[in-house]
């Protein structure tokens, strides 16, 4: 971040790439991080609540708190990485717009809600489920619109 | 330069994010000596008198990637202190080495429990407890620097 924030983008096109270049592996890792959680936890309300809470009439055990809780340990170190990196580049590209400082506590606010509501709501109700799905889903489609808007910025100037 | 107000804002979200992974952490360490089944003094006494036993296996799948995470947060969070003016550099690095080096008896203690160094999981409470709260003085260090 030190170097992000220090060194100048008119002179330099190798960071200028670099940035591009990250921006467009974490545009991936954000898609296929969707597709990974719809076949841990599920991709429709039926298939996450069988998941949280188990299913007595089709012989469905509820998933283990060890396996949760560690998926939500792994789920906030990838995000806080994947976040502040995003984050980091997009003030440093969009820093005169207003908006930039609200769309980075928003995807900040919305990466941590997400695997805090999933824990939510394995112990008290089907209500965090949408919680937790609203926000991971807001969340990473941000994630990727802003990935985008980097990409955009620094390739197509 | 303008938009370095902004970089308080990733910061200071790093801090909380930072504990929720530590919290994380240290409840599924409990889990895994038996927290579901008794309560969390039980759990401490027998952590310190015989933890619950673990395969080589077992540890090399949990020391592998947290050998990774753990040195890439503390350098994280850490180099932010190259930007503070409230801190002394030094204190900083003696933090922060400190940190480093607890992480890493924090990860192989176990390694110790298994080749029969130790018998007690002494060592893995306590440099579970110091790894806690010397990064917690680190967040803090950061948080006051913002």
């Amino acid at each position: 971040m030190k170097f992000l924030v220090t060194k100048d983008l008119q002179h330099s096109t190798l960071l200028g790439n670099l940035m591009a270049g990250v921006s467009v592996a974490l545009f991936f890792y954000l898609g296929l991080d969707v597709v990974l959680h719809a076949y841990v936890i599920g991709s429709d309300m039926v298939s996450i609540t069988n998941t949280l809470y188990g299913n007595v009439e089709e012989f469905i055990e509820p998933i283990l708190i060890d396996t949760l809780l560690l998926q939500v340990h792994i789920d906030l170190f990838m995000s806080l990485f994947s976040i502040m990196i995003i984050a980091s580049i997009y003030i440093r590209l969009y820093s005169d717009k207003r908006v930039t400082k609200w769309l980075v506590h928003t995807l900040f606010i919305l990466g941590l809600l997400a695997p805090l509501s999933l824990m939510v709501a394995y112990f008290t109700s089907i209500g965090f489920v949408y919680v937790w799905l609203v926000s991971f889903s807001l969340g990473h489609l941000l994630g990727m619109g802003m990935s985008l808007l980097i990409v955009k910025k620094l390739l197509f100037k | 330069m303008k938009h370095l107000k902004l970089y308080h804002i990733p910061i200071a979200y790093m801090l909380v994010y930072v504990i929720a992974i530590l919290a994380t952490g240290v409840w599924l360490f409990l889990l895994s000596q038996g927290l579901g089944s008794s309560d969390i003094m039980q759990i401490l006494t027998q952590i310190a008198m015989k933890t619950e036993p673990k395969s080589l296996h077992n540890f090399i799948e949990v020391a592998t990637p947290h050998i990774f995470a753990m040195g890439i947060l503390i350098f994280v969070v850490a180099h932010f202190m190259l930007f503070s003016t409230k801190v002394s550099q030094k204190f900083s690095l003696r933090v922060s080495v400190l940190l480093l080096i607890v992480a890493l008896l924090n990860i192989l203690a176990y390694l110790l429990i298994i080749f029969g160094v130790v018998v007690s999981g002494w060592v893995k409470l306590l440099s579970l407890e110091l790894f806690v709260l010397l990064f917690l003085l680190l967040l803090g260090m950061v948080a006051f620097s913002l």
